[in-house]
């Protein structure tokens, strides 16, 4: 129920008005004076204030301003004389919210009081609006604040190296992760340092472009880079980066970096165990070898000792052959390990592969011949005379051509028509392809796997167990490589690609 | 008439060797070059010992040893394995045809590894052969 404080200085109003609004459903209380009509309204705390204008001791207008200060929400309609327009418009001035003329008709009492009415329903309404939209603020504040807390968690958890800058490459964000890898602290690189005063100048370099591109370059993708830290080591890192946008803006650049000094140990222990891995299988794989080799010497002795003790020359002679051939064999063996072992720069010449090729395939002819396996030679006659390593070609070749012959020597389907292909044809990446091909005995899974690993051979006496890891070596320092394909009983194709120079000067 | 021993070995100086340690031996040497011309003559000589290589071009000593151990007619022909490779090696060898589903073979009797000294190989071969 709406309560009305009625203020006036004349009983007869007051008793009349506060029938007629008690009638009209209003709470009324009443007050003689201004005075009184103060305390009543620090009492009663009503919405409206009917007040006359004019009374002895404190007036309309003093109560109004009173009203006013003490709650500048309450309606005060003001009861004015005739003749009074002036008062009523200072009143309109202090805040009333209309005025009635005397004598007080209900009609116009109960259009002002209507009048006020809406305006404190609009006042209650737009109240709860403003809380409703206050609370709305700080629920969508607080879901701001948990995912702004959230986020900056995440890039604090990071792993990875979490630098970001503002447009003009001032530091703004640098993570836990980012200071285990530079060795900076964030408070010394969140005053305004700049992303050149801790990385290197390309790096920068690569983020300065992306700033300026209109377009394109607003990513900076993986790739492998160093940094040097505080302390200046170098570190490995893996890097990428990107320019941050809102609509039309730049609003600086995001950097992160991942620290490879760990991967990187572990690839060197890797490597470190494969190569200790290496020198115990080739200890077993040349004592092997040498197993066979002292076999012959002792045989060759032997003979010898035959030879001179029944004075037989031809023991004799068979024997020393014996010898000799053991030492060709020990030759050969520490020969293919100093080429495995040492490294060799490749010596580029002019010389015509397909030639090289010819003359290789000459060398194992005879030996075709007595194994039954027919040699086919493919050249490409596009290959010219290029600049290459003339002994790395004819090693790798000859090894190549001598194993395919094996595969077929050691075939066990006497049914096949064996047949080796040495083909060269020349590629469009600046590199000849060679390739050695056999339909002898193949390899099963287990030797293709040894095949560049180890010092492994299933030759027995005949092989070193070092052919092939030579002929890897001398590929890869030469720049090319070397891909295998083969089928247990249906024989193997070995594919070389090696680079060549066509220029003299860059030779 | 001394015994006949057949020397199956793709290394010719080791054939070389070793029929000239029967031969001063008082044995009758006989000579092939691989598996399979091994074999040929294991049925056609009847040798009374052959001693076998493992690893050879055409066909193995593996394979050969197979062949002679699950032949009912070729089963008591005594061998001598004469190889770089060790036992161990070659029963693991052996071992994997099995279990490829292959049939079973008893252990080689006797087994030198290269290099082996000429009485050595002279003993061995008078033991098998009393």
């Amino acid at each position: 129920m709406t309560k009305i404080l009625l203020i006036d200085d004349e009983p007869d109003i007051l008793r009349v008005l506060s029938r007629s609004l008690r009638a009209d459903g209003y709470e009324v209380s009443t007050a003689a004076s201004g005075a009184e009509g103060l305390t009543e309204f620090e009492r009663a705390h009503t919405e409206i204030v009917i007040t006359d204008i004019k009374m002895p001791g404190m007036d309309g207008i003093e109560v109004l301003k009173r009203i006013k200060r003490l709650n500048a929400d309450t309606e005060v309609i003001i009861i004015t004389g005739h003749g009074d327009i002036d008062k009523a418009i200072e009143a309109l001035q202090y805040g009333a919210s209309d005025f009635i003329n005397k004598p007080v008709r209900d009609e116009a009492l109960s259009i002002a009081l209507k009048r006020a009415g809406e305006k404190i329903d609009i006042r209650q309404q737009l109240k709860e609006y403003t809380q409703n939209l206050e609370g709305k603020i700080e629920i969508a504040t607080r879901e701001l604040r948990r995912r702004t807390n959230f986020l900056s968690k995440l890039i604090r958890s990071s792993y990875e190296g979490i630098v970001a800058t503002d447009e003009h490459l001032r530091i703004v964000v640098f993570n836990p992760g980012a200071e285990r890898i530079f060795g900076h602290i964030q408070e010394d690189i969140v005053s305004g340092r700049s992303l050149a005063e801790i990385l290197p100048e390309e790096m920068t370099a690569l983020f300065e472009r992306a700033l300026n591109a209109e377009r394109a370059y607003k990513e900076v993708p993986w790739r492998e880079a160093s940094i040097q830290s505080k302390s200046g080591e170098r570190i490995p890192v893996m890097f990428s980066g990107s320019i941050l946008v809102e609509g039309p803006h730049k609003m600086g650049a995001v950097a992160f970096f991942q620290d490879l000094r760990e991967i990187k140990n572990l690839q060197r222990e890797l490597v470190h165990s494969e190569r200790l891995a290496a020198i115990g299988q080739t200890v077993a794989g040349l004592a092997h070898g040498i197993k066979n080799i002292l076999h012959g010497l002792k045989g060759g002795r032997y003979l010898v000792d035959v030879g001179i003790a029944k004075k037989n020359n031809e023991k004799l002679r068979k024997g020393w052959d014996m010898v000799k051939r053991a030492i060709e064999r020990t030759s050969d063996l520490v020969m293919d390990l100093l080429s495995y072992s040492k490294e060799r720069q490749p010596q580029y010449e002019p010389c015509a592969p397909n030639a090289i090729a010819a003359e290789v395939c000459d060398l194992v002819r005879e030996r075709a011949e007595q194994e039954h396996a027919e040699l086919v030679c493919e050249f490409d006659p596009a290959i010219d005379q290029v600049l290459m390593d003339p002994h790395t070609l004819h090693t790798v070749l000859l090894n190549l051509l001598s194993n395919a012959m094996d595969a077929c020597l050691f075939d066990e389907d006497t049914g096949k028509r064996w047949q080796v292909t040495v083909r060269t044809a020349a590629e469009a990446d600046g590199t000849i392809r060679f390739e050695v091909v056999d339909n002898g005995t193949g390899m099963s899974d287990e030797v293709k796997e040894k095949l560049f690993t180890s010092f492994y051979s299933t030759k027995g006496q005949r092989g070193t167990g070092l052919g092939m890891l030579v002929t890897h070596k001398l590929v890869e320092e030469h720049g090319g490589r070397i891909e295998v394909e083969t089928a247990l009983g249906q024989g193997t194709t070995v594919r070389v690609w090696l680079p060549y120079r066509t220029d003299q000067r860059t030779a | 008439m001394g015994k006949k021993v057949l020397v199956v070995d793709d290394d010719p100086d080791v054939r070389l060797f070793n029929t000239t340690v029967l031969e001063e031996n008082g044995y009758l040497p006989i000579e092939a070059e691989n598996g399979e011309e091994g074999l040929q003559m294991i049925k056609s000589e009847k040798p009374d010992l052959v001693i076998l290589d493992v690893l050879m071009p055409r066909q193995s000593g593996i394979r050969l040893y197979r062949e002679l151990k699950t032949n009912a007619s070729l089963r008591e022909v005594k061998v001598l394995i004469l190889s770089g490779i060790a036992k161990k090696t070659f029963l693991r060898s052996q071992q994997a045809l099995t279990e490829f589903g292959e049939s079973q073979v008893p252990e080689p009797e006797f087994y030198l590894e290269k290099p082996v000294d000429e009485d050595v190989l002279a003993a061995t071969i008078k033991k098998i052969l009393g």
